[in-house]
């Protein structure tokens, strides 16, 4: 489940070829409606999510015995579930844990699996090899085996252990990931170049290669976002997840589906499923606009 | 040539070594022990000590692991201390569910995603692509446990097409057994579309914009012919890779999936035997697992290479 | 139907007056909310012909395929876990000696008789003659004796024998038990996990997988958490059953999914405890439901919290009755019950003898509660924290918030939490626990459940008294309710039991829970069994089903 949209080294050397994804740099017409509509979203996600405590929300725990299972209404925006908590705060406090295990882990793992990667891809050598099978061994196993296994071991689970879980299974992707994009830049011309006219080797990292890798990584890690923010829900399947009554996304949708509030009422597991829908969407939309955006693939000499 | 393979397979054997090791730790530092689940509340301490006698498991770590490993080198895997059931039986059963389950929906995953992506790729950007783009990222965002019992609402219950649940075996019935996997394997094609989808169409944009492809066109070629002789070929490469990763973790990540439909695969009888401890059947599942894993992906790697040269492997 | 001669003792029997019989102190095994085959008669619900019961001749062949809600670890009594599906499969391979009657008793089934002796130390078991398990050997006396000494020296059921002083083979057909004190409700035990006597084939070689019985069905093929198939005996000693050629055990534990198995007609029946999954499918037609909700034999599966009488704070009566008056049970079985669960703050089922008319359990009273825990907080350092926690099943999860968040509201510091089984049971066995989920107590007999109630077992390191309570005056009453052959005692003994344990609450009710069998109208009959005296079986209760008299209409 986590690693299925890993990708090869293969996968980014495809990617990183000019032009591989979309149309022509288009620099002079900026970044477009659509971009702009989907970053807003975004931020009004984060925003609330980041804003919960002080926004006039119901309490995302109270139970209201009167209130089970309501519909969307003027008390309850977004309606009630089957304790009679009001979705709409549930939700929202809810895309705290979720956002931040979907963001955490993966920019965890970019920083770490992908300087790693950077490094190794450039350099080579023995670090290169070890670095490479620890990630092919951690990537190879099962990676539900280890979270059950850690989980039970790390009680009380908290949103911090998770990101760290979650970032254990991500880095050696991402590494992976960088390490390839950075395997199939290092012979290029500008690269030479550059250690031709005596430049350091940090300057080679920081200015030549990671401009390049960069935008192909961070693809990857969107939908490593995507991965993670469902797979919290579930590892809430399985009661794996956050304590309750803690609400995330995963364990929302979770109870929605079971104990017949599928038929009773849909909305439990609605609201979430369609709040994950368009982030994801409106993240993606606007991750292609900036790839295409930043299409430099010129030679820089 | 020779070097890779060489090279290739020592690795397989080091990484399989370590995922042994890795396992066997793994399972033997949960709190508890089998006893817990073979004598529930008469796990009185007497009673426990004499079961971890009669299970093996009072000698040290170390020997225990050697025991394993030596017992691997004679096809012997070991026993449920559950269901007293050999390992490689428990294997027998999950692995042609797994397989199947692979196979299918990755097949059903491609029928989907490769003719969306090749019109897709045509027209970038405009309004067949966004559509489809949108669409299949929707499915990502959809888990199976929400999709899975929607599926079974729709075609087992109401229009009675399919069984709910159970697996019927190939040798069994070939149609009753594509009717048991075939609503799992829909269940889990969903995830995959959406990566099938965004890797191919990625690497077909970017190979239509090579010369060979403006040359065909300025021959005269039909763009459906071009599209399947001349692009889809070269542009498979990435589809190929995420694929093995996907195909590879999908022997344990269809766990869900497994207990939704009642499918014993590795995955439901990996989590069993862990709240069980049954340490062997967990060690033998996730050593397999693994395993299968890593030569998949091998397997596509050195594929990969024979497709192009261009690509060091590491 | 009836057998003859093979009455249970009718003198012993009208001596000592109907529903009761001295008491021997075996303890139930298995898990503590898989209780050993419990006694309730069920009701069936109307749907103009009577579900489960057929009519006309039976039609013979078929095979039917059942949807279970577990699966089991092995066909073995001695090392094997017996939950209901557990019994459910016994019931099709093996038999157990005696079975409850419809009337709440237990009479005498692949056993001839069961007699005591004067004062009840010793059982005479004797056997039908002409009785052979499925590989052909014979039911005989010196079978029954290997088998009842495995179960002593066997370390999942020794403890449960442990009252058991000897066993002796005093006749080719006769087995006598002696006891080390006297027991009423004797036949009540042989009528769960250990009454199910197994071939020597299969106990010399201790194999749990392939189980060799005297029961109306042979063993096939199995393959857990697939499926499990038996093929009819053809010489079963109830002659002229079982009716069907085959039958097919499904274990689904996913509600839904067994559920939908059903409507699709993958399984013709299916055991559940889902009230969900019981509503939708009484509402549904074309279906035969049969729930067992109104009985007045023995004790009903219950719904409750255990607390820990032994850790702090739950140490403390003050604290446990603020709990339970801050448990709004009619409310959680509204939230909850789909209108089908039974609310219940008593150990015994309404209409029973054992049930006192008022026990005295704490009503809902939130303002009682927080002047409790305002008056007990000082003693545990200011505040009382509670955590609450159940195993991963998405129905206790719920019921687990709702209660916490009442517990709260009384001013009690909660934290929720999911414990994997395993650990849950061990939890519980060596008391590391606060408060628990609970489902337990479902019994043909309530001397069955002594050994998990009775403050003599609750000694560390382990225990199964679970909540560890101590009360001498439960003791007492459970001693007499025990050893006594006075139904007037008796009565009077467990109405005691029930006003002490709501006194002393070591265990927090709030519902009954309630089992359902459901079949779809191609299966018939499958709850109408007699037993050899021309009575009629107790037939499905807690989730057990016996696929004897079962057969297909088309």
């Amino acid at each position: 489940m986590v690693a299925a949209d890993a990708g090869t080294e293969s996968v980014l050397a495809i990617e990183a070829i000019p032009g591989a994804t979309g149309a022509a740099p288009s620099r002079r017409t900026g970044l477009g409606a659509l971009f702009w509509v989907c970053a807003g979203w975004v931020a009004l996600m984060a925003l609330l999510a980041i804003l919960a405590g002080v926004l006039p929300l119901k309490a995302p725990n109270f139970q209201d015995y009167s209130a089970v299972n309501v519909g969307p209404s003027v008390h309850h925006l977004l309606g009630t579930d089957d304790l009679g908590r009001d979705l709409l705060a549930r939700i929202i406090y809810g895309s705290r844990v979720s956002l931040v295990i979907g963001f955490a882990p993966v920019a965890i793992g970019l920083a770490v699996g992908g300087s790693l990667g950077l490094l190794a891809g450039y350099r080579g050598g023995v670090a290169d090899s070890l670095l490479n099978a620890l990630s092919f061994v951690i990537l190879a196993f099962p990676a539900l085996l280890a979270i059950m296994v850690i989980e039970r071991f790390w009680q009380p689970i908290s949103l911090l252990k998770l990101i760290v879980l979650f970032a254990i299974v991500a880095a050696p992707q991402l590494f992976r990931v960088m390490r390839a994009t950075t395997l199939s830049y290092a012979g290029r011309e500008f690269v030479v170049a550059a250690r031709a006219t005596g430049a350091t080797t940090r300057r080679i990292l920081l200015r030549e290669l990671l401009p390049n890798t960069l935008p192909a990584a961070a693809s990857f890690a969107l939908i490593g976002v995507a991965i993670a923010i469902v797979l919290e829900g579930a590892l809430a399947f399985l009661g794996l997840s956050v304590s309750l009554p803690t609400s995330s996304l995963g364990n929302i949708i979770n109870a929605g589906v079971n104990n017949d509030n599928l038929t009773l009422n849909p909305y439990i597991a609605l609201w979430p499923s369609l709040y994950i829908f368009l982030l994801l969407t409106a993240l993606n939309l606007m991750a292609d606009r900036l790839r295409s955006y930043f299409d430099i693939r010129e030679v820089k000499l | 040539m020779i070097r890779y393979v060489g090279t290739r397979l020592l690795q397989l054997v080091v990484i399989c070594f370590l995922i042994s090791v890795a396992a066997f730790l793994l399972v033997h530092l949960l709190p508890g022990d089998p006893t817990l689940a073979i004598l529930g509340p008469n796990d009185t301490p007497s009673a426990r000590a004499t079961l971890l006698k009669q299970l093996g498991l009072n000698h040290s770590l170390v020997v225990q692991y050697w025991t394993w490993v030596k017992n691997i080198f004679h096809g012997n895997l070991g026993v449920s201390f559950l269901t007293k059931q050999t390992v490689s039986n428990a294997l027998s059963v999950a692995v042609p569910i797994d397989l199947e389950l692979v196979i299918v929906s990755q097949v059903i995953a491609l029928v989907v995603a490769v003719p969306l992506a090749l019109v897709a790729a045509l027209r970038p950007n405009k309004a067949f692509d966004r559509v489809a783009t949108t669409t299949t990222f929707g499915f990502l965002s959809l888990p199976t446990f929400v999709a899975g019992p929607l599926l079974v609402l729709l075609f087992a219950v109401e229009l009675h097409a399919v069984p709910a649940t159970g697996f019927v075996r190939l040798s069994q019935s070939f149609g009753s057994n594509l009717k048991s996997v075939i609503l799992p394997s829909v269940t889990l094609a969903i995830g995959s579309i959406a990566v099938y989808y965004r890797l191919l169409r990625a690497d077909l944009i970017s190979t239509l914009q090579e010369d060979f492809v403006t040359m065909a066109r300025a021959k005269g070629l039909s763009t459906p012919y071009i599209m399947l002789r001349h692009v889809l070929r070269p542009s498979s490469f990435s589809l190929l890779a995420g694929a093995g990763i996907s195909i590879g973790t999908l022997f344990t990540g269809a766990f869900v999936v497994e207990v939704l439909f009642q499918l014993p695969g590795i995955g439901y009888q990996l989590v069993q035997a862990i709240y069980a401890r049954d340490y062997l059947v967990v060690q033998g599942m996730a050593l397999v697992a693994a395993v299968a894993f890593v030569v998949v992906n091998f397997g596509v790697d050195f594929l990969l290479t024979l497709l192009d040269p261009r690509v060091r492997r590491g | 139907m009836a057998d003859s001669a093979d009455r249970y003792d009718r003198r012993a029997f009208l001596a000592r007056g109907a529903s009761t019989a001295a008491a021997m102190g075996l303890a139930g095994v298995g898990v503590p909310a898989l209780l050993s085959a419990c006694g309730t008669s069920t009701t069936t619900r109307s749907h103009g012909s009577t579900p489960g019961v057929g009519t006309g001749t039976p039609r013979r062949g078929g095979s039917v395929t059942v949807g279970l809600n577990s699966e089991i670890d092995g066909f073995l009594p001695a090392s094997s876990h017996f939950d209901n599906s557990g019994i459910t499969y016994a019931n099709t391979v093996f038999d157990s000696l005696t079975r409850v009657g419809a009337d709440g008793t237990a009479k005498p089934y692949l056993a001839k008789a069961v007699t005591p002796n004067a004062d009840m130390t010793a059982w005479t078991i004797t056997l039908r003659p002409d009785v052979s398990f499925h590989d052909g050997s014979a039911f005989t006396a010196d079978v029954l004796v290997a088998n009842i000494e495995a179960l002593r020296h066997s370390l999942l059921t020794s403890q449960a024998l442990a009252p058991v002083s000897g066993v002796t083979a005093t006749g080719d057909l006769e087995v006598t038990i002696s006891l080390d004190e006297p027991l009423v409700a004797f036949p009540h035990y042989l009528a769960t996990q250990i009454g199910y006597p197994v071939a020597m084939a299969q106990l010399t070689t201790t194999n749990t997988t392939h189980p060799i019985g005297t029961g109306p069905f042979m063993y096939e093929s199995w393959e857990p958490n697939d499926h499990f198939t038996a093929v009819r005996n053809p010489n079963y000693w109830r002659h002229g059953l079982p009716y069907l050629d085959g039958i097919t055990y499904k274990p689904i534990p996913q509600d839904q999914s067994r559920e939908s198995s059903l409507r699709s007609g993958t399984v013709d029946l299916m055991v559940t405890r889902d009230p969900h999954v019981i509503r939708d499918l009484g509402h549904a037609t074309g279906y035969q439901q049969i729930a067992d909700l109104n009985q007045a034999h023995g004790q009903t599966d219950m719904d409750f919290i255990i607390l820990n009488c032994a850790a702090d704070p739950t140490n403390d009566l003050m604290v446990r009755q603020a709990l339970a008056h801050a448990m709004d049970t009619e409310q959680i079985v509204k939230l909850f019950g789909a209108g089908v669960t039974q609310q219940n703050t008593s150990l015994f089922p309404p209409g029973s003898p054992y049930r006192p008319a008022h026990n005295g359990y704490p009503a809902y009273d939130l303002n009682k509660a927080k002047q409790l825990v305002a008056q007990a907080a000082p003693n545990h350092g200011g505040s009382i924290t509670i955590t609450l926690d159940t195993v991963t099943d998405p129905r206790l999860l719920e019921i687990i918030q709702a209660i916490a968040n009442m517990w709260s509201l009384a001013g009690v510091h909660v934290t929720v939490g999911q414990v994997e089984q395993v650990t849950f049971i061990d939890n519980l066995v060596t008391s590391k626990f606060m408060a628990y989920t609970d489902e337990q107590f479902s019994a043909s007999d309530p001397d069955l459940n002594y050994v998990w109630m009775s403050p003599t077992t609750a000694n560390p390191p382990i225990s199964l008294n679970f909540s560890r309570n101590k009360d001498p005056l439960l003791e007492a009453a459970l001693q007499r309710g025990r050893t006594s052959a006075d139904p007037a005692v008796r009565a009077a003994a467990y109405q005691t039991v029930d006003e002490r344990l709501a006194a002393d609450l070591p265990y927090l009710w709030f519902s009954r829970a309630t089992w359902s069998l459901t079949g779809t109208t191609a299966v018939a009959n499958f709850n109408n069994m007699t037993l050899p005296d021309g009575s009629l079986d107790r037939g499905f209760a807690s989730g057990v089903f016996t696929p004897t008299s079962t057969w297909r209409t088309a």
